[in-house]
Formats: C-alpha cells, structure tokens, sequence
C-alpha cells in the first residue's frame, strides 16, 4: 500500500506541473464557450468534489478509529500510529495538490482544435487529470475499506492506543453545515411528534442557504444578459457565429489545399489510389441505391451509355455535389469532401461498359465521351437548381 | 381525554405493495426488451406490437404509473393513516383506487401494444383511459382528503404536504396536457398544435418527474427514513423552505426540454434559470434525509433498508445536481437527443425511485406480518446487485451519449460531416450491449426480492386491521406563541389552495404568453395543412412511435444544419396535432426528410431497413406493405382538424378520400417505375406521402423570407 500511495503522491505533485507546461505552449483562444471544455471541467469539479468527500469520511473514520482507541486501552503501539499519521498528513498534502489541479485546468482552457475542439496536449492533459482523479478515489476508497476493518478488528480485540485529538477537518465539516453536536440534540427538538417521529429544528446549513441565494442572483444575472443587455448572443446568433467562423476556417484550408476542386476544374482521376477511394467511397454511400456494382436499383444503371443529367465528368461531380433532389438524388456536398466527389466520380466513369448482371434499363439520353468535353448538356439547368 | 380504539387498514398497503412488485418486474422486462431490440432489430420478429417503438411507451408508463406509482400508493396508504391516527376515510374507495388503477394500467399495456398512442411522452394513453385515470386519481383525493379531515392528529407532517402538492399538481398536469378531441373511440388529436403543444407536453412531462416521481417520494422518505433509522428529522426548517422552493420552481423548468427548438428564446431561457435555482431546494430533501441518519450511520452498515436509503438519496441528489447541469445551453447542445438523457433519467429512475421502492418493501412487508425479514443476506445482495447494476446500466450510457454527440459535431478540415448518422450508431452499439447487462443484474436484483418477500410473507402472519389508540381532536384551547408555519399545518384545504396557486404560477406565465402573443410563433405563409393521404400518414407514423427514435426538430448547429438542412422555425408546426419533435435521435432526425430519398426507398428501407442502410438498427416494417389505410376515418379526421382550426376548406370532409385516392395513386405510379409492384391503398403509401411532405413547405418560399424567420 505504501508504495501504492508513494506513488500517487508523486503523480499529484508532478501531474499539474506537465499540464500546465502543455497548457501555456498552446495559442490563447477559443474558451470557455466550448461545451466540450465546460463538461470536462465539469466532470473534474465534479470527481474533486467526491475526492473531498471521501477525503472526510476517511478522516471522520480516522478520528472514530482513534477514538474507539483512546476509550477502550491504555497501551501506546507506535507503529499502527505512524501508518495512520502517514495517511492523514498525505491527505493533507493532497488537498493542495488539488487546487494546483483546478489552477492547471483554467490554464488548460486556453487552448483549441481537434479532439473537440481541444488540441491533442489539452485533450490528454484533461483526460490524464480525470484519470489521476479517479485514481485517487479509488486508493481513497481502498484505505477507507483498509481502516474500517482495522478498526473494527482492533476494537474487537480492545489493543493499545495513544492520545488523540480531533482533526480540524471534522469541525470545518460541522462548521460547514452547523451542526450541533447529537448530546445538545434536545435543545432543538421540536416537540413533535407524528406516528413517533420526532423532528430537530438544525439551522439550515450555511453553504446550502448562500448557495440558494447565489443560484437566484444568478438567474437573475443569466436573463438581464440574454434579455435585457443582449450581451449574449440568442441561438440564431451563436449559429450565425459559428457558421462565420467555419466558413472562414474552410476557405483558409482549401487556399493551401489541394482539394480545391470544383465542378469547373474537376477531371478524371486514373490514379488506382483515386480509384480505389471512389470504389470505397461508392459501396458506402451510392450501392444502396445503384446497385453494388452500378446496374442500377432504385437509381439509375450507372454502366450504360445513357444518362437523365450528363455523362461528362463534370455533370457526373456536379450531380453528385447538388443532387437532384426532386428526383430522388440527394446531395452530397455536406458529406463527402471534393477530393471524394472527384474519385467517386472517377470510379463511375471507370465502370463504364461494364455490363453487370441485373443491369437496369437505359434512362435518359445517350451520351458519347467524345463530346462530352465540349457540349455539356445540362450544366446551365443545374446551375441553376444549386442556385434556388 | 377519552382515548378511542381503532384499526389501521393494512390489507389495502398489501394489495398495493403486491402491485407494485408485479408492475416493477413487467415494466423492467418490457425495458430490457426494448434495451435488446437497440443491438438485435431482430429481435421485433417485423410483429407491430413487439417493435421498439411500441414496447418503449409500455416501458416507461409501466414503470413511471404501474410499478412507481403503486409505490406512492402503498406508501401514502400505510403511512398517512399512521400520521393522521386514522383509518383511511373509506376501505370502499380504497378498493375501488386499487382495482381502477390496475384496471387501467391493464388497458394501458393492451392499447399501447395495439397502436393506439397520443405520441405524447409520458401521456400517450388515449382519452378514454385519460378519462378513467381522472376518476380514479379523483377517488385517491377523495380518500385522502377524507382521512386528513378526520385525523386524530392537529398538525399535518412533513410528508403530508408532499402528498397533497402531489394530488393536486398532478391532477392540474394531466387535465390540462390530455386536452385532446376525439375522432374515435380509441383516436384523438393533441387540442395543442406545435410549439404550443411541445410547451405544454414538456410541461407535463417535466413536472411528470417532478410531482410524481420526485415528491411523493421525499414524502415517503420522510415518514420511512426516520422511522428505519429512529432518528429525528434533520431539520423542520429546513422542509418547510424547501417543500415550498421545490413545488414553485420545480413547474417552471419545463422549457429545458426545448433548448435549441423553435420554441421562443425567452421561454428557454425561463427554463434554464429555474432549473438553475431548482439545485438547492431539491438539494434540501437530500441533505434532510442524509442528515437525519447522523448518529444513525452505524446502522446503515447493518440495516439492508438503510442501504438502499441511502444510495436511493444519493441519486436523487446526484439526478438533481445534473439536471440543472443539463439545463445550460451549452451543456443541452451535447446531451440533447443522445442517450446521455437516457442514461440521467435511470440514475433517477433505478437509483432514488427503484431504491425507495425496494427499502420501503423491506422495511414494510416484516412489520405488516409481524415477523422479522427471512434473509437480511439475500436483500444485502439484492442490494449491490442492484448498485452495480446501476453502474453498469448508467456509465456505457454516459459514454454513448457522449461519443455520439461528439461523432456529430465533427466536421473535417474541408469542412465536411466526418461522419454518417448510421456510423455514430454502429459506434456505440457496444455500449447498448453492455447496457442491458447492467439492466439484467438490476433486474435479478428485483426478482431475488420478490422470493425474499414472499418468504418472509410465509414465515409471519398477515395482520389485516393493526389496532391502535389516540385520543379524538377537541377545539384548540391553548394560544401558545408557534413556529408560524404551524398554522397551515392545521388546515389541509388552506395547504392545499396554496399549493395549487405557488404551482400554477410557472405554468401560466410560460404558456399564455405562447398561445396569445402571435410574435411568438411568426406565421409563414407557404405552410400549408397536410393533405388526407399525409394525415393518415403521419397517423400511422405516430401509432408505431417512430418519435421514440426520430426527431422533428433541426437545431440552429452548424452540424445540424449540413446533415439535416435548414434549421427548424416555429411557424413550420402549426397543424402539428399532436408535435412530433421527439426526445431522443436514435435514428437521425425527420424534420426534413421530404425529398431526400425516391419514394422506393421509402418503400424497401421499410420492408428491411439493412438493404438500404447496412447495419441499421431500425426494425422492419413490413406489416406497412400489406395493411389498409383506414380511409372510413378519413372524413372524421379533417373535421376533426377543422374544429381546430386547420384551414381546410369547407365541406372537404366529403372530398378528402377522393384526394387521397389520386395522391396515392401518383406514388404506386412512382413506385412503379421503380419496379415496385403495389396497391394505392395499403399503409405504406400513406406513410411514404408524409415522409415525402415533411419540411418541404418552406422550400417553397423566397430566400429572403426564410432567413427573416
């Protein structure tokens, strides 16, 4: 156990240490707003709290372990007490480490991109933090087990105990919560008395009252900025923001990319790599409807000489990027890059002449590749479609 | 003082606590049923009354009125006698409580397993069965009130107020949601049209939980908890601030349901600030249970009722620490339509409500047999089966939901969705699996209880009619100074009057703002009432629940938006009767499915969902293929939709099946040409006329119009 604990402190000392060094490196940028962020938080606030907690109990069965000690014998053994110290000073070493972990979370924060928005350093920092957190509970919880049945066994056998005094944790819980002690119980009794149940009149606890107070100034704070000082932006605007923003982002990859492809520039791709992504590409997305190997479902033969909008490559990547909706084509352009509608568009046009079994009778007006290039039937019409 | 004899009706509690085991292994079985079809769609054997969409109603109403509410019930019976020192007021009305609410949780399970639905959550009994539950929830009153007025005792206890919050608040939810109109014995439409109705459905459904599951129970925590632990209530201040902070908040935080929806932003935002200030009144029931058992703690280590106690308090502490937590927008644009709903919902449902549920049978079944409990072993293994269950049940859940929402969001550098609706499905059907394994062991949990009980039943002797003795209420002499609250304590009408009015605050201010101000719901003019063929469709579409996995409802996200076009507006849903925006997107969401795919493949992703989408996890739908569109309803229908004010013109009664013929008959030509061989008038088409119809009303209208609304 002692090893297990030597080394969850050194976790907690060095854990906030590398976080923060991750943390600082990254640009300081997208924020709080982030609900990935916020959750995660939330989930650490949330394990710190439970930390807190056990932390107590463990204390509170610390103390009552001492206590049964103090009461029952008179003998001192002064290794069981060395343990025991040893587990309540590491805790007390572990509370500050805790607050190093929240500062390093706010550091954190500041950063952005990719595992929801988190850069790969912050993501593994929060997770890693969250790990060490859970960590923590368990070797709480391992103790605590660990104690009681200590406790439980020395008080069967009623053995040797020191001098002990209350730690100051339990009266900052009773403090926390005013509690009376259980010996003044009658002075707050009530003097009811329902089917023998009787009812104490305890303060209401501190923290809870204030608390209650501060979730009514924050409502109060939450409306007067959504509503009043229109300081927050309503739904329509957070979507119009984030809309902006990706817009933005995609123009600035695709100026550097090569993916910049469009219905204009857009030719054959004969690359087997090309053709391979398209045939993938395919089988996911268009057999359901043309068939496995392109004979035509409830699409169109895909292999035949005869097309309803083109056969050109250029009207084959358009209808595939706008679809034709009122003809049961769906567009495609939110789902698959223009790199992908090209090599897709590249594999169709490579099965060409195919013959596949099954093969769905010819649909629409013969189309011969050597024209293709130069008249292009139907591009005027389905520009103007993506443009309604 | 004379002292006068009397006895406690003790067999009512029996028959309810009975009820309450039966109905709470039902509504678990139906639940892991519906859990298993989630991985195996094959599971629904294509029969309509075992498919998902219906067997998921059974579970919830089974679980949330049968085996729950028969949990309020044998409580209420046996504690409230006990705290007014009387007998209930009438053993007749008892019985006829008990036999009325099962008759209908009887009915209901039939009914729901037949189609009939509202395709309201949590209210899709139809109205006939709305009607009896009145009655009999009126009886319960009746009951109730009667014993109150001849109590033995002055002041009504902590639990009691819960009580009558409870009747009364309950009562109002129900009338109001079920306002429905008939078009057939087993039909009606939601009086509400769209947004309207998701504001008074999401109330309900909010307060469902909260005046049903959540205060009825603290009232029983407070008569059982002090009792097993014999210990006195933490703090008598502390009830009375947070009895009345509960009851008022708790009715406002509705509208956290619609975060994101076409639902008026100062409404959402009501929402969010009250389920915000909701944490620490709910807090306080907590903190009065945990604190009671300060002193007692060392019992909790021996007592399996004080077990279940105390985990059941600590869920409820940490459902309620969540909700408000899922009530940030920010938080909502994740959970929202995710299993992460799900998962929060069961921390509650199988934690504070199953748990209570469990310790207050162990604690009462021994007492009213006059024995002691057959095997403390066997509950203290019931007891972490049940746990671990729990946390079997909860965590792939959070996990799914989170993944999921996560899979949803991503765009790719070119700016791209990464991934397919169908792809963030597969990914977290590991997570459904492990899932109903947290579900079996809950479940084993409950049945070991079942035999644990019953043998303790066998081993004592059933004491019918417990006797006791008090002393008669004479006129008040004494005018000792009293804490102030003591004098509503006194008066139970008094109690219950302003009950009524601090829970009907929050309802009215959020909903006659919404029905009366026309800004709230802006008119577009391309909008325009479904045709019969559509009616009928979306009829069908509602009786399978398709709303139980689909959504209607395309938020303002950049995501949303690519996958499922332009986002929702208010003014879309207005012959909406009842609103279809769902609650959970299991399948990827509806709201503009017209036009998305060929009417055929409609028609063959409803005899199979797999040949379209492999690895689906719909079931099929094949019954859709052969049966009838019940055209002799057609007429009823849009007179129905008249009365409520759809504009179809005058006298179109007559002439709605004639449309509907020709409409039909333009899809099995559609079909046609897709070799699809098919009569006009069999149910598919109908639901292919919807699907085809849905969202495609504001394509109609100028650009510039759409991006005002």
């Amino acid at each position: 156990m002692r090893k297990a604990v030597a080394a969850l402190t050194v976790l907690l000392f060095t854990a906030p240490f590398v976080m923060a060094k991750g943390g600082g490196h990254a640009p300081i940028e997208s924020s709080l707003y982030n609900p990935f962020i916020v959750t995660l938080i939330i989930i650490m606030i949330i394990l710190l709290l439970a930390i807190g907690l056990l932390a107590h109990v463990l204390l509170g069965a610390a103390s009552y372990y001492y206590q049964r000690q103090k009461e029952t014998a008179q003998k001192s053994a002064s290794s069981t007490t060395l343990k025991a110290l040893s587990i309540i000073a590491l805790l007390f070493v572990a509370a500050p480490s805790f607050a190093q972990d929240g500062d390093a979370t706010v550091a954190a924060v500041q950063t952005t991109s990719s595992y929801g928005g988190l850069s790969a350093t912050t993501f593994y920092f929060m997770t890693g933090v969250i790990a060490v957190e859970i960590l923590v509970l368990f070797v709480l919880l391992y103790q605590l087990r660990v104690f009681l049945a200590k406790g439980k066994k020395q008080a069967e056998e009623a053995a040797g105990v020191i001098a002990y005094k209350p730690k100051p944790a339990i009266s900052f819980w009773n403090k926390m919560n005013s509690f009376q002690p259980l010996e003044r119980e009658s002075q707050i009794d009530t003097g009811h008395d329902y089917d023998g149940i009787r009812e104490l009149d305890n303060r209401l606890p501190p923290w809870w009252l204030y608390g209650f107070y501060i979730s009514i100034i924050a409502a109060g704070i939450y409306l007067w900025r959504y509503h009043v000082s229109h300081s927050g932006p309503s739904s329509i605007e957070e979507y119009q923001i984030a809309m902006n923003e990706a817009e933005v982002q995609k123009a600035a990859y695709l100026k550097n990319s090569a993916n910049n492809v469009d219905e204009n520039t857009v030719k054959v791709l004969t690359a087997a790599a090309d053709i391979e992504g398209g045939q993938k590409v395919f089988a996911q997305n268009c057999a359901a409807c043309h068939g496995k190997a392109g004979e035509g479902v409830v699409g169109p033969n895909l292999t035949d000489d005869y097309w309803l909008h083109g056969g050109s490559i250029k009207d084959v990547f358009k209808t595939i990027k706008y679809g034709w909706p009122d003809k049961g084509m769906r567009s495609w352009k939110d789902d698959l890059s223009p790199v992908q509608i090209a090599q897709v568009a590249s594999y169709i046009k490579s099965i060409h002449g195919t013959n596949p079994p099954n093969a769905k009778p010819q649909q629409g007006d013969l189309y011969k590749e050597e024209e293709g290039n130069k008249t292009d039937s139907v591009s005027n019409k389905a520009t103007e479609v993506t443009k309604k | 003082m004379q002292v006068e004899k009397f006895y406690y009706d003790n067999k009512i509690v029996k028959w309810f606590a009975m009820a309450t085991a039966i109905w709470g292994i039902v509504g678990m079985l139906a639940g892991l049923y519906a859990a298993i079809q989630l991985y195996a769609p094959g599971t629904a054997f294509s029969f309509a009354p075992t498919t998902f969409g219906r067997v998921r109603p059974v579970h919830t109403n089974a679980v949330i009125f049968a085996f729950v509410g028969n949990c309020i019930f044998t409580g209420v019976y046996y504690s409230l006698q006990r705290l007014c020192k009387a007998r209930m007021y009438s053993d007749k009305l008892s019985k006829l409580h008990f036999w009325g609410w099962q008759g209908i949780i009887v009915v209901a399970a039939v009914t729901l397993l037949l189609g009939y639905t509202t395709g309201k959550e949590y209210a899709e009994l139809e109205w006939p069965v709305d009607i009896a539950i009145t009655l009999v929830w009126i009886i319960f009153g009746i009951n109730m009130f009667g014993t109150i007025i001849k109590r033995r005792e002055r002041h009504l206890y902590v639990a009691i107020w819960f009580y009558i919050a409870t009747w009364v608040t309950v009562a109002l939810l129900h009338i109001v949601n079920s306002v429905e109109i008939p078009v057939s014995f087993f039909k009606s439409y939601s009086w509400y049209a769209g947004v309207q109705d998701a504001l008074v459905q999401w109330w309900y459904g909010h307060n469902a939980v909260a005046f049903f599951l959540t205060t009825p129970i603290l009232g029983l925590m407070y008569y059982f908890l002090p009792k097993a632990a014999n210990r006195p209530v933490y703090s008598y201040r502390l009830s009375i601030i947070h009895f009345w902070a509960l009851i008022f908040l708790y009715i406002w935080a509705g509208p956290h349901h619609l975060l994101y929806t076409a639902l008026p932003d100062w409404a959402q935002s009501l929402g969010t600030v009250f389920s915000i200030m909701l944490l620490l009144p709910s807090w306080g029931g907590m903190l009065n249970g945990l604190f009671t058992l300060r002193g007692a703690w060392d019992k909790v280590r021996e007592d399996p009722v004080l077990k279940f106690f105390v985990v059941a308090i600590t869920c409820y502490g940490m459902a309620t620490f969540e909700g408000p937590l899922l009530s940030l927008k920010s938080v909502n644009a994740i959970s929202h339509f995710t299993d992460w709903t799900i998962a929060h919902v069961h921390i509650g449902g199988l934690g504070w409500n199953g748990f209570m549920a469990f310790g207050m049978l162990y604690w009462l079944v021994p007492r009213m047999w006059g024995t002691s409990l057959y095997s403390k072993k066997l509950a203290t293994n019931h007891f972490w089966l049940g746990t671990i269950g729990i946390v079997i049940y909860a965590v792939p859940l959070y996990w799914a939901g989170f993944a999921q929402a996560q899979m949803w969001k991503t765009f790719t550098e070119e700016g791209q969705l990464k991934f397919q609706f169908l792809e963030t499905v597969t990914h977290i059907v590991p997570m459904y699996i492990t899932r109903s394994i947290g579900g079996t062991l809950y479940l084993i949990g409950a049945l070991l209880m079942v035999y644990n009980l019953l043998k303790t039943a066998a081993k004592g002797y059933f004491i019918a009619d417990e006797i006791c003795e008090a002393a008669p209420l004479h006129k008040e002499t004494s005018h000792a100074r009293e804490h102030w609250h003591r004098w509503i304590e006194k008066k139970p009408m008094t109690l219950l009057v302003f009950s009524l009015i601090v829970v009907a605050i929050g309802g009215a201010i959020e909903m006659v703002p919404t029905f009366l101000v026309k800004e709230n719901v802006p008119t577009i003019a391309s909008v325009k009432p479904y045709t019969p063929l559509e009616l009928q469709g979306r009829d069908i579409y509602v009786r399978e629940g398709c709303y139980t996995c689909h959504s209607q409802m395309i938020r303002p996200f950049r995501d949303e938006v690519a996958r499922y076009g332009e986002y929702s507006k208010a003014g879309e849903f207005v012959y909406d009767h009842p609103f279809q925006w769902g609650s959970k997107r299991t399948g990827p969401d509806l709201a503009r499915e017209g036009g998305k795919y060929p009417d055929s493949w409609h028609y063959n992703h409803m005899m199979d969902p797999r040949i379209m989408s492999p690895g689906s996890i719909m079931p099929s739908y094949s019954w859709l293929l052969d049966n009838k569109i019940d055209t002799a309803s057609t007429p009823a229908k849009i007179r129905a939709m008249q009365t409520m004010g759809v504009p179809y013109p005058a006298g179109y009664d007559k002439q709605a099946n004639a449309d509907l013929m020709t409409q039909a008959n333009s899809i099995r030509l559609s079909l046609k040409m897709d070799k699809i061989e098919t009569p006009k008038d069999v149910e598919i088409v109908a639901v292919i006329a919807y699907l085809q119809r849905l969202g495609k009303d504001i394509k109609a209208m100028p650009k510039e119009q759409t991006a005002k609304n």
